[in-house]
This record gives structure tokens, C-alpha cells and sequence, in this order.
């Protein structure tokens, strides 16, 4: 039988921003739709509001032309609408199987039963026995799916799915995703990679700011096309051009650097020697996992390498610390935003008096001296485009982008000579990526230097002026970025020589 | 030979029936634990019940009726915290420690007219079969019906937990309140049940101290002890049956340093009465030591506060 979802004129508003505005969408079984929008334009209130976890101020949802009240999630599971959100929603002391049962009215013995032939049936590998704790994140999500397959929903809801997932995963859950379809399951995708959308969707709602500013179907798009109704703009074409006018003053000279680890799981960085020059970025590429963490980590001085030398400016910093370091003027955006590089459980004030220098006075005798931090943090947030005014929000209320945009900005204001920094547009939407990637010319502009340690090869061959691939902690010869190619890339980072 | 095993028989049963409140306390307030809620108010619940079951059983010369009032009481005031910390959002921690200080302060108020008056005897079971089995007889026979019921207490809770849909739901909750909101369990509810329920086993504790164990009312009798057995849940890592062996070495050798210190032992006097805490911790530290199953059984969002997105 056919399932038709119409969500009719929902609107949800929150104290200061309007999260759904007169949302209408209409959904029919047999297609896979995808509702894409930047983080923040309001997919997951809309999600929320269909699985009944939170209500609509106004508007109405019908499951095949009947009104539905969702009250609770409950009722959602009742009217058989399934739903994987982006955090799982497991319980992870609990074994699968009591995860499963504990929403079942099944007794065990028939869940079982169930749930081994649904395991069966999509070729899923699950041991229902071991807590969910010991799963992967490809696996839990298997379990989330599973739940709701037991209750034989007739609309699925995948919540950013592939967030979490390797490409294995991923392509995993799609071939998964489009059999569910094919057995007549309404599947609703909301995601915030064009690609995905392009790949496995058949039609696509954009949203923007709480609206759907467009539906359309996936064969009339292409990437550029989504990606500019996402943003509402068409996005600047960045265009980096390569300098030939650098000074050649060189300023950063690493030379004969060795770091042999204890730890099984580090990778050993074996003779590295660079030079950098003022206003140059150098892109360093790799299979993520490569000895990239511990270069960052050594040129940030968090870890001190066991020989060799780091001269900037002339100066031996090989071993200072990090905040030694940033007294000379250097500057760090580690790859882990979180747990590294801001303390999310902290204001955002606070997170930026983290980077106290001797010339900025944040404290005075030991005591936060509060006013210049605010102000000082307030200048970051209006020069960097943080899309808050509120020094005292705490930092976990960013989203990736912003959270993205207050560390470079702390880190830039102080105009260093040169920023290190490890996969800055990590996990972030299309508007995010743009952004950091025009702070990032510009401060090449500006005469100073970037090193720009990223997995992602597109990024690199935008922004960089010469390029070197890291395998097996190696360093490749340097190349200037006119020379290189994705495929000359590929072979490098696959460990492959180049003449 | 026939008086020293009846002796030892005597002494085990006297540890048992030490380890009693213990055993009460702790069971109760480990479910309130494993659905997320940390009540420090153990203390205070326990001394709530001692108090009111004495003051019944004076008043209504009633002993079922004392039980069930001190129950009734120590499930009110951990109602007062129920509400503060689930519905009002306070912090447990603060919470709990303010029940702890109000019980205390509102027993030793309730008690002031009851101290002295004698108790009553509580009625014992299988008196007869006591004298005839020798060791076992004074150790299994000749108690209260509460005795018992504190020993088959953690089996229950055991079962409770790992088998029941309930006890499923409750582990649950204490996981991720979230997450079971989210799949449509009412974590209010639960966590207010386990709550009522902690404080009715508290109030259990007290009133077997005032009405059975030392059948009297004194201010300040439960000494502590709600706080050993909030250790003994924690150091114990939520397992009922650990709880179990816990509590019986605590009393054991607070009985044993008791006997030590009378027959004149040279130890310091000090020493010994420190040595059950110190000896708890030890073995319970010992016997979980598993990290893992620390893990499974720790209750994640102990502690945390929880409100629903509206």
C-alpha cells in the first residue's frame, strides 16, 4: 500500500528564532527524499516535530490523509513512523538485545525470533548479546535501524546519518536505505552533504532559515546548484592566486626531524626537513592516520620531538611549549575542535582568555580582568562572522562552523606570522568551509603563512602554493601546486612514487 | 566443644542481624541509583524512620503499624526530594546532603518525648527450631520477619533488575534519560518510584535500629550508618549481591572489633573501630575490581539533572 506524509504548514518557534516557518512538504513511498539545509536551518526541529519528541506551535501532519497528534514518541511509533537520529538514542550499558526489547511488547522469545530474520534478511552482523558500548558507530546505527524495522514502519527518518559512518559504512547504508525503499518504506534523508543527496535521493527539499526555499527533483540538480540554494548566495568562487612575488624571506626551517613513539598507536615521523616562506601555504596531504597528528602536534610543541630542529624566524623553538611558541607569533587550529582546541563546557569569553598572552592582560595579580576579555572576545566574534553577539554563551552551543570560526579568530587577532592548522573545515557545511577558506587567502594576502595539514585534497589544491603528501610519517618531495594533480596525489598518499 | 559452635553460631547471627539496616538502606537506595538519581539524604531518611516507627509504636502499641508508618515516612521525605531534584531541577548533591541535615535535626525534634521510654519486644520467628539445630539454629532462626525479608531483599533486587521489563526500564533510565524519553518512557515517573522506594527502604533501615535491633529511641541512633551504606552501593558498583557481602563484613567486624576490644586485645582502640570501614572498602574494592562490568553496571547519568524538551 501506498503511504503519503504531508506536513502541512508547520511552524516552531523558539525565544529569538523561528526554527520552522510554515513548513509544507508532501512525501509518497517508493522514492527516497532528502531534506538538506546548513546546520541551523531547522531540519532537526522539523525532525523532532515528526517523531513527536517536541510539538509544532502551529500546523498539521497527516500519514495518509488522517490527522495525526504526536504527542509524545510514542505516538510516533505507534503511527509507525521510525526515526534514527544523529546521537543514537542507545542505551549503551544495555545489551542489544535489551535495547531492542525494552519498547517491545514482544516477549523475548518472539523478539528474537524477529529480530534474527530481520538481521537475516539485511544481511546485518550483530552479536545481540554484547553491551552497545563494544559496537561501532556503523553498528549501533545498524541497531537503531532495527528498532524500528521490528515495529514494520512506513516512513524511516535518517537524521545525518553518515556523520559518524566510514565510506564502507556509508556505502553500506545505502544500499540498505534503497532496499527499504524498494519494499515500499518512505524514506526521508536529511543530511547537509550535497553529495549524499546527489547519490541516493530521488527528490530533494532544501531549507534555509526554517523555510523550504526549494523542492525539486535530483536529476535536475547538480552540486553547485544545491549548494548555492542552501546558502541562498551564489558562493564566491575562491581563487587563490599563486604568488610569484614572494619576498623569499624564508621563515620557518624544519630540518632532520625525527620522533620515534612509545605508543603502538602513533606513528613515527621519520626525517622530516621543509621550509616555509612569508605569505606561502604549504599543503601537507594524506590518508588520514599517516603521522599527520603527530607533525601537528610537534610543530605546536604539545609533543617535543626527539631530535632534529624547528627555527622560525631564525629562533630554535623546538622546545617550547605552546604558549612559548605563541609568544613568538605563531598560531594553532587543531583538528579536534572540541576536546583540543576550545573547552566547550566554558563561555566563550573564557575559552578565548585560554589564549593569555604577556602583552594581552587578560588577568591582573591572578584575577580575570573581565571587561577586556569581553571586549576583546566581542571583536573576535563581530570580525570573524560568528553568528552571535553573546560573549556568554557557553562554547557547546556554537555550531561546528562557528565553534570553527571563534578558534581561528582567537588564534588571528593577534595577526601571527604564521597559523598551523589540521583539517579546518572538518564535518562543516558548505557556508563554513567557504568562509575559513577566504580567512585563509587573506591572511596569505597579508604577507603571512599558513601550514595547511588537511585530508581533504580539494581544499588543498585551492589554497595551497606548494604541496607535499605525508605516508608513513614521510614527507614527499615538495611540489609546487601547479604541478600537481588529484591522480599524482592519489599515488603519493598511497605511498606510490612520482618522478 | 558443643558451647564454642553454639557460640560461633550466636556471634553470625548477630552480625546478620547488624547488617540488617545496611542492607535495607542500600538496596533502596541502589534502585534509586540505577535510574540516575543520587540521594544523599540516606542519613536523614533512615533516621526518619527510626524515629517515627518508635514514636507509632509508643502511641498506637501497634508494631505493624510502626513499620508501615516508618516506611510511609521515609518514602515523604524522599518525596520532598523528588520533587526538588525532578520536578524543580535543584542539584542532587546539595539536596540530599540538606536532607540528610534536616531529618537528622527533625528526629532529634519529633524524639525529644521518647527518650527513655522502653521498647516493646518484636515478635521472633522459628524461636523453637533455634535451640535445636546446633550452629545453624542461631544462625538462620529466631529473627524478625524483617531480618528475613533483608536477606531475601538483595536476591529480589537482583532478579528485579537483570530479568524484569521494569528493571530493564529503570537501568535505562539510569543510562540515558534522554535517550528513553526520546523512545517514549516516562523518566519522570520511573525515577520518582525509584526515588519513593529508596526512601521507603531507608525508612525500613531506621526502624528495624529503634524497634528491633536496640528497641529505643536515641537521638542521632543511626550513627552513620546511611552513609556506609551509600559507600557500599558505590564501592559495591551497583551490584545487589555485592551490596549483600558488604554489608555482612561490615557488621561482622564491627562485632568482631567489639569482641576484640573487650577481651583486651593490645591494638589501639581507635584502630579497631576504624578497621570496618577500612576492611569494606578493601574487600568491595577487591571482589570489583572488573573494570568492565564497573562500567556496564555504573549508572551513566548518576547525578545529573534531567528536564524534557518541550
Amino acid at each position: 500500500m501506498n503511504t503519503k506524509l504531508k506536513v502541512s504548514k508547520v511552524s516552531k518557534i523558539y525565544p529569538g528564532c523561528i526554527a520552522n516557518n510554515n513548513v509544507s512538504l508532501d512525501f509518497e513511498s517508493g522514492k527516497i527524499y532528502a531534506l538538506l539545509g546548513e546546520n541551523g536551518a531547522g531540519k532537526s526541529t522539523l525532525v523532532k516535530i515528526l517523531s513527536g519528541v517536541i510539538n509544532p506551535d502551529e500546523g498539521q501532519i497527516f500519514l495518509n490523509d488522517k490527522l495525526l497528534k504526536l504527542n509524545s514518541p510514542k505516538d510516533a511509533k505507534n503511527n509507525n513512523i521510525g526515526m534514527v537520529f544523529q546521537h543514537f538514542n542507545l542505551f549503551e550499558t544495555l545489551s542489544v538485545f535489551e535495547n531492542l526489547s525494552i519498547d517491545s511488547e514482544k516477549n523475548n522469545y518472539q523478539l528474537r525470533i524477529l529480530v534474527n530474520n530481520i538481521l537475516k534478511k539485511y544481511n546485518f552482523k550483530i552479536d545481540l548479546d554484547v553491551p552497545i558500548l563494544n559496537l561501532s558507530a556503523g553498528q549501533k546505527q545498524k541497531v537503531e535501524i532495527v528498532r524500528c524495522l521490528i515495529r514494520n514502519p512506513k516512513v524511516l527518518i535518517m537524521d545525518e546519518p553518515t556523520s559518524v559512518l566510514t565510506e564502507q559504512e556509508t556505502e553500506d547504508l545505502f544500499l540498505s536505505l534503497k532496499k527499504f525503499s524498494r519494499e515500499g518504506i518512505l524514506i526521508i534523508y536529511i543530511t547537509h552533504k550535497l553529495k549524499e543527496v546527489l547519490s541516493l535521493c530521488d527528490e530533494v527539499a532544501v531549507m534555509r532559515k526554517g523555510k523550504v526555499v526549494s523542492i525539486s527533483r535530483t536529476v535536475d540538480e547538480e552540486l553547485s546548484s544545491l549548494a548555492n540554494k542552501m546558502i541562498g548566495e551564489n558562493l564566491n568562487k575562491i581563487k587563490k592566486i599563486t604568488s610569484n612575488n614572494l619576498s623569499g624571506e624564508q621563515i620557518l626551517r624544519v630540518s632532520k626531524l625525527n620522533f620515534n613513539s612509545e605508543d603502538p598507536y602513533e606513528v613515527n615521523l621519520v626525517d622530516i626537513n621543509f621550509t616555509l616562506n612569508k605569505g606561502e601555504c604549504l599543503g601537507i596531504a594524506g590518508i588520514s592516520g599517516n603521522g599527520q597528528n603527530e607533525l601537528f602536534q610537534i610543530l605546536s610543541g604539545e609533543t617535543l620531538s626527539n631530535n632534529g630542529s624547528i627555527k622560525f624566524r631564525n629562533k630554535e623553538i623546538s622546545k617550547l611549549n605552546p604558549k612559548e611558541r605563541r609568544e613568538y607569533l605563531m598560531a594553532f587550529s587543531p583538528e579536534d575542535r572540541i576536546s583540543q582546541a576550545a573547552v566547550p563546557s566554558l563561555k566563550i569569553y573564557e575559552n578565548v582568555a585560554l589564549n593569555n598572552f604577556k602583552t594581552s592582560n587578560f588577568f591582573e595579580k591572578g584575577l580575570f580582568n573581565e571587561k577586556k576579555i569581553k571586549d576583546h572576545s566581542k571583536k573576535i566574534l563581530s570580525n570573524f562572522s560568528v553568528n552571535t553577539d553573546n560573549v556568554n554563551l557557553k562554547s557547546q552551543f556554537l555550531s561546528g562552523g562557528n565553534l570553527q570560526k571563534l578558534i581561528l579568530g582567537r588564534e588571528l587577532i593577534t595577526s601571527p606570522e604564521l597559523l598551523i592548522c589540521f583539517n579546518p573545515t572538518w564535518g562543516l557545511d558548505v557556508g563554513a568551509i567557504n568562509y575559513i577558506h577566504q580567512t585563509l587567502v587573506k591572511i596569505n594576502e597579508q604577507g603571512k603563512s599558513i601550514i595547511l595539514i588537511s585530508t581533504d585534497n580539494d581544499e588543498l589544491l585551492q589554497l595551497s602554493d606548494r604541496i607535499s603528501v605525508i605516508n608513513k610519517g614521510k614527507l614527499s618531495k615538495i611540489m609546487s601546486a601547479d604541478e600537481v594533480n588529484p591522480e599524482k596525489l592519489g599515488l603519493l598518499m598511497g605511498g606510490g612514487l612520482v618522478d | 566443644m558443643n558451647i564454642d559452635i553454639n557460640f560461633l553460631g550466636i556471634l553470625i547471627g548477630a552480625i546478620m542481624a547488624s547488617s540488617v539496616p545496611l542492607i535495607l538502606a542500600a538496596s533502596g537506595e541502589l534502585i534509586t541509583e540505577r535510574s540516575g538519581v543520587l540521594n544523599l539524604g540516606v542519613e536523614g531518611m533512615m533516621i526518619i524512620g527510626a524515629i517515627s516507627g518508635f514514636a507509632l509504636m509508643v502511641i498506637t502499641d501497634n508494631l505493624f503499624l510502626a513499620i508501615i508508618g516508618s516506611m510511609l515516612s521515609g518514602l515523604l521525605l524522599s518525596l520532598i526530594f523528588g520533587f526538588l531534584t525532578q520536578s524543580l531541577l535543584t542539584n542532587h548533591v546539595a539536596t540530599g546532603l540538606a536532607l540528610t541535615i534536616f531529618g537528622i535535626g527533625l528526629s532529634a525534634m519529633i524524639g525529644k518525648d521518647f527518650v527513655g521510654i522502653p521498647g516493646k519486644e518484636f515478635p521472633l520467628l522459628f524461636v523453637n527450631l533455634k535451640e535445636v539445630i546446633p550452629l545453624f539454629g542461631p544462625i538462620f532462626f529466631g529473627h524478625s520477619i524483617v531480618f528475613y525479608f533483608a536477606f531475601l531483599l538483595p536476591f529480589g533486587t537482583n532478579y528485579f533488575l537483570k530479568k524484569t521489563k521494569i528493571g530493564l526500564i529503570v537501568r535505562a533510565v539510569g543510562d540515558s534519560p534522554i535517550s528513553a524519553a526520546n523512545q517514549g518512557i516516562n523518566v519522570l515517573l520511573v525515577r520518582y518510584c525509584c526515588i519513593l522506594y529508596g526512601g521507603a527502604m531507608c525508612g525500613l533501615g531506621g526502624a528495624y535500629l529503634s524497634l528491633i535491633y536496640t528497641p529505643q529511641w536515641i537521638e542521632n541512633m543511626t550513627a552513620g550508618r546511611g552513609w556506609i551504606a551509600l559507600a557500599l552501593v558505590v564501592f559495591a558498583t551497583w551490584s545487589p549481591l555485592k551490596v549483600l557481602v558488604g554489608a555482612i563484613i561490615f557488621g561482622g567486624i564491627t562485632i568482631l572489633q567489639l569482641h576484640m576490644q573487650a577481651m583486651g586485645i593490645r591494638i589501639p582502640v581507635q584502630f579497631l573501630s576504624a578497621l570496618p570501614y577500612i576492611m569494606t572498602i578493601v574487600v568491595l574494592v577487591i571482589i570489583s575490581r572488573d573494570s568492565r562490568k564497573i562500567k556496564l553496571n555504573t549508572p551513566t547519568s548518576l547525578g545529573q539533572i534531567f528536564y524534557k524538551e518541550k
